[in-house]
């Protein structure tokens, strides 16, 4: 019998990455690579044209996302992307910025920027790609590693109390909180239009395998088997309490929560509207090509 | 009034271990026995960090672990428990040590004597993980004592040679040693490791007097004092570091004495300079493919030698003057820049240049830059630098004050 063959010689996404930066850096398994699609797929479908679409990262393996993408980006500094993307959407409010980043970088030597962008509202949109640790640098403990979870610098499992980042992000003003994981690539997807759509700090989390800095030192054999946790583990509920979110892995039969946790409406961070003739601050036409869509 | 942690055993015999020079600084910092260590993960410190987080979850080594959320905090934490008595250590790389500045420029003027560890890495931008020397550099007009080395042994036995200099009273000053990123933080070899009798013969406890911080004690530490007082503190911090030449040279000393080893002269190494025509120096890793290099000129009848600086603060200008004079010209191989400097040259270089000045003899010198971002520097480069400078020794002057060497075109 003679099977036929069949070869695509484009990938619809094709023109939305830089063929000439691969091979990638990431590794076999690795969770960033999904949720990257997810967001580039996101960007197409915003309705925004790609040309007013913006990137920014900080550094890690996460951080090398914007690098990968055909379109306006950044890699700044260890846990600056967040004042960078605040300056752009500032100065251009008709751009769609988005920072692209991992847990450390946004919430170990970055975490004060995410909390003062959150408070203040500003109009940008935050994706982390959480998996547990500082992938980059070799499996460090981090911000968000979970109790009694090992790494290279917690050879007896960690201690210390993890954020709770949808917790955080809604107590500090987000006005959009979201947890998926890169297994959930459709809702995933649909949180990230949601965010592109609306004014404001927005707020999305992505539990990611990283099988050599977590899975490895956490008898998570491959990611397969983290991709297997998640979908037995993970539990949809947009409506639970949001200090209920917290993840741990050592309590078996411990769900871990995904959803859309909250949507609200909260004035933009805006500090020239002072200065404007109240007409012209009340509708804003700086940021006329954004239409803010009601809930 | 010292703050004792918990000891762990210790090895009652030396051993031969074959380490890289991060897991040395790990082996003398066990034996050293040190109190707090602070950890925020950048290539290629990290490599130090995770050797003794290792140390500490086999039994080997009992002290505060503190991970910290940036290197802002990592030097900070630190910094404050050397106040209290313990012995810290801390360290980072490149970019991660620039972050940590702040905490940089305050702890020789609170007289810490921290001991840290660069691993010497590129600043960004553009991105790259290899070795370069300004990251460390940036320090050096602050109080901080450098200096650099180029094996897990001389890793392992300067980490406690730091503490025994960085402790003493009459310095109480911290020190940076720089390790180049990857060629020696990642490479293995035999190394030495003494016992925790003999190091205990050389190393005294840590003892803060009466700047320690503590209830029975109450003192001010870092209280504002505007002009009433800053350039009398400030002398003070230089006295310091000119007490250290002394207190260096009694160190190695007491190196040798204790455990029958180590350099006669701790400023620099000599290699092959007794006869030396052309003396090429600089800091670091680069002395194994110059000693190769200056190996082969030999046996084609080319008087070549090296001096690898060891001590970059405080700067050993008059021995350098003195093993410097007799050569018919000098090649400084900077692996570092300073732009706008006089002559373009590196750090090194100009250093080396103003040690010179009141010399009785100049010779001419060169300056070269090479192998920046990690790039190698080859055995060709070596040769390079040596025919320039046996054309300046033929001139007796010198053409073209800095080379770039290995550059693509
Ligand atoms: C100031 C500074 N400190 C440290 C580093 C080293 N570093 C590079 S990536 C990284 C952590 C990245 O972790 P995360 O943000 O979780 O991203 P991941 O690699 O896990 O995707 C660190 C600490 C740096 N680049 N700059
Ligand atoms: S180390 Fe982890 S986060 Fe980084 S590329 Fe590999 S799997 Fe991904
Ligand atoms: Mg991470």
């Amino acid at each position: 019998m003679t099977m036929s063959t069949l070869i695509a010689e484009r990938h619809p996404s094709d023109p939305l990455f830089r063929a000439d930066r691969l091979p990638h850096i990431w590794c076999p398994g690795c969770g960033i690579g999904p949720a990257m699609h997810a967001y580039a797929q996101a960007m197409v479908e915003s309705g925004i044209p790609l040309a007013r679409h913006v990137c920014v990262s900080g550094i890690g393996c996460t951080g090398r996302v914007p690098g990968y993408l055909n379109m306006d980006s950044y890699h700044t500094t260890h846990g600056r992307a967040i004042p960078f993307a605040m300056a752009i959407a500032l100065v251009k409010p008709e751009l769609e910025v988005t920072v692209y980043s991992g847990d450390g970088d946004l919430f170990a030597i970055g975490g004060n920027h995410f909390i003062h962008a959150a408070r203040r509202n500003v109009d940008i949109n935050v994706i982390c790609i959480n998996n547990f640790n500082y992938g980059m640098t070799g499996g460090q403990v981090g911000p968000t590693t979970p109790m009694g979870a090992r790494a290279t610098t917690a050879p007896f499992g960690n201690y210390e109390q993890p954020f709770n980042l949808p917790h955080l992000a809604a107590a500090t003003g987000a006005v959009f909180v979201a947890r998926w994981t890169s297994l959930h690539l459709r809702q995933l997807k649909q949180a990230m239009l949601r965010a592109m759509k609306k004014r404001g700090f927005t707020f999305i989390e992505v539990l990611a395998p990283c099988p050599v800095g977590f899975g490895r030192p956490n008898d998570i054999g491959d990611a397969m088997e983290e991709m297997t946790l998640y979908r037995e583990g993970c539990v949809v509920d947009p409506a639970a309490p949001l200090d209920s979110l917290d993840i741990d892995l050592r309590v078996k039969d411990r769900p871990i929560v995904l959803g859309n946790f909250v949507d609200v409406e909260r004035p933009v961070f805006d500090p020239l509207a002072m200065m404007r003739p109240t007409s012209e601050a009340e509708n804003n036409t700086a940021v006329a090509g954004k239409t803010q869509e009601g809930q | 009034m010292t703050v004792t942690t918990q000891a762990a055993p210790a090895a009652t015999q030396e051993q031969e271990m074959l380490i890289s020079g991060s897991e040395a600084i790990a082996e003398a910092l066990t034996l050293a026995d040190i109190d707090v260590v602070t950890a925020y993960p950048i290539r290629p410190y990290d490599t130090v960090m995770q050797a003794i987080a290792k140390k500490i979850s086999g039994g080997k080594l009992v002290a505060e672990y503190i991970v910290a959320e940036g290197e802002h905090s990592q030097f900070e934490i630190v910094k404050h428990a050397s106040t209290v008595g313990a012995r810290v250590f801390c360290g980072s790389s490149g970019v991660g040590w620039a972050y940590a500045m702040e905490c940089l420029v305050v702890t020789p003027a609170l007289r810490v004597p921290m001991v840290a560890m660069v691993g010497n890495r590129a600043l960004d931008d553009p991105g790259a993980f290899g070795v370069e020397h300004n990251d460390a550099l940036f320090v050096r007009d602050l109080g901080w004592l450098l200096c650099w080395i180029d094996s897990s042994q001389e890793a392992l036995d300067t980490t406690l040679i730091a503490y025994r200099v960085a402790e003493d009273r009459r310095i109480f000053l911290p020190i940076a040693i720089s390790a180049d990123g990857a060629f020696l933080t990642h490479s293995q070899a035999i190394t030495k490791v003494p016992s925790k009798s003999l190091v205990d013969k050389f190393l005294p406890p840590y003892n803060r007097g009466d700047l320690q911080l503590h209830p029975d004690n109450p003192i001010t530490v870092a209280p504002q004092v505007n002009e009433d007082w800053v350039i009398e503190i400030r002398r003070q911090n230089n006295a310091a570091t000119e007490r250290a030449y002394t207190v260096i040279e009694e160190a190695y000393a007491d190196f040798r004495r204790v455990f029958g080893r180590g350099p006669e002269n701790p400023w620099f190494e000599e290699y092959m300079t007794e006869d030396a025509e052309i003396i090429l120096m600089g800091m670091g890793t680069l002395s194994l493919p110059v000693k190769v290099a200056i190996r082969k000129m030999r046996q084609e009848g080319k008087k070549v030698g090296l001096i690898r600086l060891r001590w970059f603060r405080p700067f050993p200008y008059e021995q350098l003057a003195r093993a410097l004079g007799t050569a018919k010209a000098i090649g400084v191989i900077d692996r570092d820049y300073s732009f706008g400097s006089p002559f373009g040259s590196g750090v090194v270089a100009t250093e080396v240049r103003a040690a010179l000045y009141n010399a009785e003899r100049r010779p001419p010198l060169i300056g070269f830059i090479c192998g920046l971002g990690g790039r190698e520097v080859t055995l060709e480069d070596v040769y390079k630098t040596t025919e320039i400078c046996y054309s300046a020794a033929k001139a007796g002057k010198t053409e073209q004050a800095t080379y770039w060497l290995g550059v693509r075109e």
